[in-house]
Formats: structure tokens, C-alpha cells, sequence
């Protein structure tokens, strides 16, 4: 087999949203090769997350310019731009499996991920039925088809996203049912939120208030149904509970850093971009993406570095993102612990909280994983991990195995060695 | 009991089962390392012939009586086997199954033998197969998990074990959580023996494995396992002509395909160009593996011995301390009759007369002194 390939590829950047082109600028800047790839169809990301061709797209003029001249500089700099290609991982010896349109081991100099932020769901009984999908997965749904899904739409959770999504289905034309949260975010605190912040809130709410989209605070989505072709959204408010019926429930309990695929064991530097580092947004996703790309580019003695800039961004915008959680504090509702037996935690393997109580009070993370079967299906635990741990006493089930994404056996049969470059195609 | 792993709870089970006191200390948990990481064929044909065939030949009937009485009932499934050749030096390799068996003319039968007719779905290049009836498979965490789950087995983990003082009515463990003072000490540590005992002829190696998503089609009714496989048991990997692949139908509808052979401990390591190695040679065999997904690496741990064959018996000079380990792979085949023997030995009891001199030539006294000799300091 032709695999030994020395590690003299471009640096590796996993994602083509603002942190990882800001760092791939970074790092061309620096005098050294890059190569951007993204599962994605189009740069982007989930902030610029880009229409499918011939589709009308969403977002507002100002964010188009933004990316627009973000675009601009990348291809000035002649970044190597591979999309619909995913990343399987960095393994120890320092290959990198590339899946989809470029498919590929590589062996690149360095590594950059900014894979973006994990969107946290917590289970909850029915939130695995069909048609119950994440917030997330329904606004890049609005951004790549620039259609709303047609029914009645609910959005329950927590967090800004849901108002974001809230004002764009309006604005396709399908305002949601309801938009229950967790939090009580209408007070007088949010006038001390940055003015970009406030704008943005103020778009939203227009938007919203002008469909007359019920909105419900400390609110607590308790439980999902399904009855007769429809969904049955069972709410808890402070006057007691009452259900709410929907064709699409979308559920959003906030968002975290994604360390998935950092590891120390691997022979090259590796530096974390945007949200996958710190979950702060767009705006901070761009100094950070810098940030990471300096670094990175110092530690492999690119040219012209020196001393790091020091970021007024990103510690203004870890500010206003910690006064946002604040101001969305969730209203205490129901707890982890009080979640019925036969709720599903794993949706992969469909493990529920009595198959882990059946486990034993003294069950270790191994157990968890090998009896209990949690964390074992092709997420890894992506989903279900944080809440097995909490519920079980443990910081964790492990991290994720390489391949980081499932890889298909009819592409590892198509990889041909690698070419003197150090890539193989 | 020192040790969690499948050993130590089938050696743990039995000394219940028989009225005695026992508590498994473990530093982790069950099936901590090669136990919870392998694959579990139950398997006379993949052994060296003479004592390791032998026992083998004991353990799997002694496994089935286990999952007869109900004990197993959930962890062993019988199952039938190919073994393939797509090589000279493969079908060589099936020579010598076919004679080993008609040797030992056990419970293992290789009951066909011929082309890749056979096994309908095997692919282009399979020149040819033999069937191995009478064997099944049985994984390691799903066993432990069994065999632990008896009445009267005590429990301690995490603690760590930071010296063994034998004298003449007992043995001083002295642990993380402080002493325990027991009649026998069981160590059944695998490759944490050699914090033990630094001076062991044992070595790591590891063995990467490969876990696919469930699909259709392709169905497999037991272990697809190439010749080379044979070879890899006795010879250097290094000089192997193809991966020895083994294609492994799980019960969950998955496959899990192995494995590797390095001397290395570190369970953290896989790479893509192994991965790659493997699955392709799969895929060839099994071309039903082109419609699955890859979606978990990880890598077993084996407790290698110098000479291959497990270190099982009483300590020399320290009687009250049995060792039970060294399994480089074959422990969860061997599990259940080393688990009753070594319960017997900790007892005082005769071991079965049939085995008594296959099980001698598995005690520690086979290795000089002064291995020994670092194990009482602590």
C-alpha cells in the first residue's frame, strides 16, 4: 500500500464558514498553502449557508455584502476551496481521510477546524418522532431551499435562534403556531446588549409581533405526540399546561462548542476556529478565525508573523454573548432526572432512560457504552452524549472515534495511493 | 479477583457458585480493556494446535453447557465459520485446518470444503472455502456482564492494586483505598499485570477493529475470516501477503471487521491506511460490505507472552497467589473453562484430569525466577 506521505500538504482547514476562510486567509497570508473543504455544497457555513442554484436566497442586504467581500479576498488569494467533501478525522500518524466530492487521505502541515457550534436539543418524550427536527436543521433548510416547509410550524427550546427562525419563516410566509421559551428574554436587560444586538432583536421582533406570533416565555415544552397525522406539543406554562397542535415541531435548547476531532495525539498542529472554540457567533467567528489562522501559521513558521493582535472583538463579543445567556436564563422546568422511563436518550440505537437505569446505579462510562449501547451509533453520541453523562454521574461518555463522520465503504474502495504531493485522490 | 475482564468474572462466577467469599477489584470496571474491545469468536480453528486447540476444544464445550443452563444463554450464540483463500499460501493455510480438525475430531468439524459456491455473496478472487461447524461466537462485555451478575460477587471499582504481600496464611493487598487482607489472590489483570510484575515476558498488542452502520441485503450467517488469518497467528504479520481480514455478521445487523496486529499498547491508536487495508480486502470477499458505512474505529489491547500461551497456575513460592492471564486474544474463548479451573485451584480442588497436563504447561513456574522477583516489593 502507498500510504507513507510526508507531511509537507497544505495546511487542512475542516470548514468554509467565517472562521475557517478567515483563517485560511490568515494562513495564505502567512506564505503558506491552504485548503478549505466543507461538507457543505457552497462556502458558507451555517450563518451564510448558501441556496441550492436556482433558489431565491434569504438574509438581509448587509450579510450578503459581508460574505460577499469575505468571498472576494479568498479568491484573491487563490484558496483551494473543496465542498461537498467531508472530514473523517487527523489520525496518529497524521493522515487525514477526506470523503465525498475530493475524496482523499492527505497528510496535511497543519489544521485548522471550524466546524461551527453543536446545537444542544435535550430529550424530551416524542422528540424523536418524525417531523420534529432541530432549529437549526429548519433555518438551513429556509437558507438552501429559500421556501418555508409548508403546516403549522411550532419552535419551542430556548435561546435567540428561535426568534431568528420565528421572523424568518414570517418573512417566507409561514409564520410559526408558537414560540415557546424556556427563558422570559422581554425585560429592560436587553437595552444594555451591544446596538448590533439590539437591532438585529428589534428585525426579529417586528417581524414576529406584526404576524401576531404567539410567543410564550418560561415556558416549558414537556412532551411531544403524534395523533392522527399531526403533532401534539404538550407546553407547560406558569397557568398550567396545554397542548399545542403542529405538522412541524422544531426544538433548539441552546448551543455549545464542538471539540469533536481535537485530539493531542496526532503528530501536527492543530488550532480550533469559531464556535467549534467559542460558541459567540458570526462577528466573533472572524477575529477568532484569525486568530486561529496567526497561530497556526506561527507554529509553522510561516512568514511575517509575530506577535498575536490582541482581539477587542472577541472579548466584546464574549460580553454580549454572556448578558445574551443571561437574559435568557430558562424559568426552572422539568428536570433531566424526571424524564419518563421509556423517553429515548440514543436516538441511533433507540436507548431509552430505563435501559439506563436498568444499568445500575455504579455503572461506569464503559458500561454506559459497551451494555447500556449509548453513544455507539453513527452520532457517537453527538446527541445523546452530555445527557447519558449528566443522568449517569459521569463528565463524559468519551469522545467521538475516528471516522469522525461515517465514511462509505464504496468510497474507501475508489482511493487510488497517494500522488508525490502527499495527497492521494 | 483482580481484574473485571472476562476471566476474572468467569473465575469470580465460579468460586461463588461454589460458596466462597469473592470480590472483583477492578482499576476501571468490566471489560475495561481487551475484554470490551474485541471481537468474541469462541474458536478451536483459529488455535495453534496441542494445547491451546485442546483447551479450546474444552472451554467451547464447556461454554455451550454454560448457555445450556442459562448462565451464557444470552451471550454465546453458535454460529458456523468460513475460513478463505484467494492465495497459495492461503490455501496452504486451509490445508492445515482441514488436518488439524481431522485430528482433533472434536466438536469442530470442517464440514465442507471447496469453492466460493459455498458461501453464495463472496466475491470475485475467493478461489476457495471451508465450513467449520460447531462453534460459535460470544462477546466479551456481553459475557462479563453475565458471569458478574451472580449472587454473592462483591464489587470494588475503581481501585487500584499497589502491591501483593503474600505469607504463609494469606495475601496483604495493599490498595488504593486501602488494605484487604484474603485468603487467595486471583490476578487476572491482562496487560495491567505488568505494573505487577515489570519483569513478565508480555507485550502489548494491539489489533485495530472496524464497526459498519446496519443495512440490507448481504446476509452473513458467521464469521468470514481469511487464511492468512492462520497464518498471522504463527508467523510474523509483517510478512503476511494480504490483511487477515475477519468479516463478523453481529447480531445487530452491523459487521465488524478486524484487525491488526501491532505491538504497540495504545488503544487510541488507529489509522486511515490500515482501515483502508482491511475494509478493501473485505469488500472484495464480501461485496455486500460496498453498501455499508464505516462509522467507528478502535483498537483491542492483547496481553502478549513471549512464548504464546497464557500464564494460568499458582505463583512459585507464593501458592496463595494464582495467576490468570496473558490471553493474547483467546480469552474469551477460553473464558469459561479457565474461569472453573482457576476457581478449583483457589479451592484446593483437582483440576479435570483430562486437562490437567495442558493446564501445567501453563503455569508461571515455566518462567525463570527472577521474573518474579520485582512482584512482592509494591
Amino acid at each position: 500500500m502507498g500510504y507513507t506521505m510526508n507531511a509537507k500538504g497544505p495546511v487542512l482547514v475542516v470548514g468554509a464558514g467565517p472562521a475557517g476562510l478567515s483563517a485560511a486567509l490568515a494562513l495564505a497570508g502567512a506564505g503558506l498553502p491552504v485548503r478549505v473543504v466543507d461538507h457543505a455544497p457552497a462556502p458558507g457555513g451555517a450563518v451564510h449557508r448558501q441556496p441550492l442554484p436556482g433558489t431565491r436566497a434569504t438574509g438581509t442586504r448587509e450579510h450578503k455584502r459581508a460574505f460577499s467581500a469575505l468571498m472576494a479576498k479568498v479568491r484573491a488569494a487563490d484558496i483551494d476551496i473543496c465542498c461537498a467533501t467531508g472530514f473523517a478525522g487527523l489520525d496518529h500518524s497524521g493522515a487525514a481521510l477526506l470523503t465525498g466530492m475530493r475524496a482523499g487521505m492527505v497528510r496535511p502541515r497543519g489544521l485548522i477546524l471550524a466546524t461551527g457550534a453543536r446545537e444542544l436539543v435535550q430529550p424530551r418524550p416524542g422528540w424523536t418522532l418524525p417531523g420534529v427536527q432541530t432549529a437549526g436543521a429548519v433555518q438551513t433548510r429556509l437558507k438552501t431551499l429559500g421556501t418555508a416547509p409548508e403546516g403549522r410550524i411550532m419552535l419551542g427550546g430556548n435561546g435567540p435562534l428561535l426568534l431568528a427562525v420565528g421572523a424568518e419563516l414570517c418573512a417566507l410566509g409561514n409564520p410559526p403556531v408558537a414560540i415557546i421559551l424556556a427563558g422570559r428574554p422581554f425585560g429592560a436587560a436587553g437595552l444594555r446588549l451591544p446596538l448590533a444586538y439590539q437591532v438585529e432583536a428589534a428585525r426579529h421582533m417586528a417581524r414576529l409581533l406584526a404576524a401576531r406570533v404567539p410567543i410564550v416565555t418560561g415556558a416549558h415544552v414537556l412532551a411531544i405526540s403524534q395523533d392522527a397525522g399531526k403533532l401534539l406539543a404538550t407546553v407547560q406554562t406558569r397557568r398550567g399546561s396545554r397542548d399545542i397542535v403542529a405538522d412541524l415541531v422544531g426544538l433548539h435548547d441552546g448551543i455549545r462548542p464542538n471539540a469533536t476531532g481535537f485530539s493531542a495525539n496526532v503528530p501536527i498542529p492543530v488550532e480550533q476556529a469559531g464556535d467549534c472554540h467559542v460558541a459567540l457567533g458570526a462577528r466573533a467567528a472572524l477575529a477568532d478565525g484569525r486568530r486561529a489562522g496567526l497561530a497556526l501559521a506561527a507554529r509553522l513558521g510561516g512568514r511575517g508573523h509575530g506577535a498575536l493582535p490582541h482581539c477587542a472583538v472577541l472579548a466584546h463579543e464574549r460580553a454580549a454573548q454572556a448578558r445574551l445567556a443571561k437574559i435568557f436564563a430558562p424559568v426552572d422546568g422539568p428536570k433531566l432526572a424526571d424524564l419518563p422511563p421509556d423517553t429515548i436518550l440514543c436516538r441511533c440505537e433507540g436507548r431509552t432512560v430505563a435501559d439506563l437505569r436498568n444499568l445500575g446505579p455504579d455503572c461506569t462510562a464503559r458500561q454506559l457504552r459497551l451494555t447500556g449501547r449509548f453513544a455507539m451509533g453513527a452520532c457517537q453520541g453527538r446527541f445523546c452524549g452530555d445527557w447519558v453523562a449528566q443522568l449517569a454521574g459521569h463528565a463524559d461518555l468519551g469522545q467521538p472515534r475516528l471516522p469522525l463522520r461515517p465514511v462509505a465503504i464504496a468510497d474507501l474502495l475508489t482511493l487510488e495511493p497517494d500522488t508525490p504531493d502527499g495527497e492521494t485522490r | 479477583m483482580l481484574g473485571a475482564g472476562v476471566i476474572g468474572a468467569a473465575t469470580a462466577h465460579h468460586l461463588a457458585r461454589s460458596g466462597a467469599r469473592v470480590t472483583v477489584i477492578d482499576a476501571t470496571g468490566p471489560s475495561a480493556g481487551a475484554s470490551g474491545a474485541s471481537d468474541g469468536a469462541v474458536s478451536v480453528a483459529s488455535k495453534k494446535p496441542g494445547t491451546l486447540a485442546r483447551l479450546a476444544t474444552a472451554s467451547l464445550l464447556y461454554t455451550r453447557q454454560l448457555a445450556a443452563e442459562g448462565v451464557l444463554a444470552r451471550a454465546f450464540v453458535p454460529r458456523p465459520a468460513w475460513y478463505f483463500a484467494t492465495l497459495d499460501a492461503e490455501e496452504h493455510a486451509l490445508d492445515a485446518l482441514v488436518a488439524k480438525l481431522r485430528a482433533i475430531d472434536g466438536p469442530v468439524q470442517a464440514c465442507a470444503d471447496g469453492g466460493a459456491a459455498l458461501l453464495p455473496g463472496t466475491g470475485a478472487g475467493v478461489r476457495r472455502l471451508v465450513k467449520i461447524s460447531g462453534e460459535g461466537h460470544m462477546t466479551g462485555y456481553a459475557a462479563t456482564a453475565a458471569l458478574l451478575d451472580h449472587p454473592g460477587i462483591m464489587r470494588r471499582w475503581p481501585d487500584q492494586v499497589r502491591a501483593i504481600n503474600p505469607d504463609a496464611s494469606g495475601v496483604t493487598l495493599t490498595l488504593a483505598s486501602g488494605r484487604l487482607r484474603v485468603r487467595t489472590v486471583v490476578v487476572a489483570t491482562g496487560l495491567g499485570t505488568l505494573s505487577l510484575f515489570p519483569g513478565l515476558p508480555m507485550r502489548p498488542r494491539a489489533g485495530q477493529l472496524f464497526v459498519t452502520d446496519r443495512g440490507q441485503g448481504g446476509h452473513l450467517p458467521g464469521a468470514l475470516t481469511a487464511a492468512s488469518y492462520l497464518i498471522a497467528k504463527t508467523e510474523d504479520p509483517a510478512r503476511l501477503p494480504e490483511p487477515p481480514v475477519v468479516i463478523d455478521p453481529l447480531t445487530t445487523g452491523q459487521y465488524l471487521i478486524g484487525s491488526s496486529r501491532e505491538d504497540h499498547g495504545d488503544s487510541s491508536r488507529v489509522d486511515f491506511a490500515t482501515m483502508i487495508a482491511l475494509i478493501r480486502r473485505a469488500a472484495t470477499v464480501w461485496p455486500a460490505l460496498g453498501e455499508r458505512r464505516v462509522i467507528r474505529a478502535f483498537a483491542g489491547v492483547r496481553a502478549a507472552t513471549a512464548d504464546g500461551l497464557p500464564i494460568v497456575g499458582h505463583m512459585p513460592d507464593a501458592p496463595n497467589v494464582i495467576m490468570a492471564t496473558g490471553f493474547e486474544g483467546d480469552g474469551i474463548c477460553l473464558s469459561a473453562l479457565i474461569g472453573r479451573e482457576v476457581a478449583k485451584m483457589a479451592l484446593g480442588d483437582a483440576p479435570d484430569g483430562a486437562l490437567a497436563d495442558d493446564l501445567s504447561a501453563l503455569s508461571p513456574a515455566r518462567f525463570a525466577p527472577e521474573t518474579w522477583r520485582d512482584a512482592w516489593a509494591g
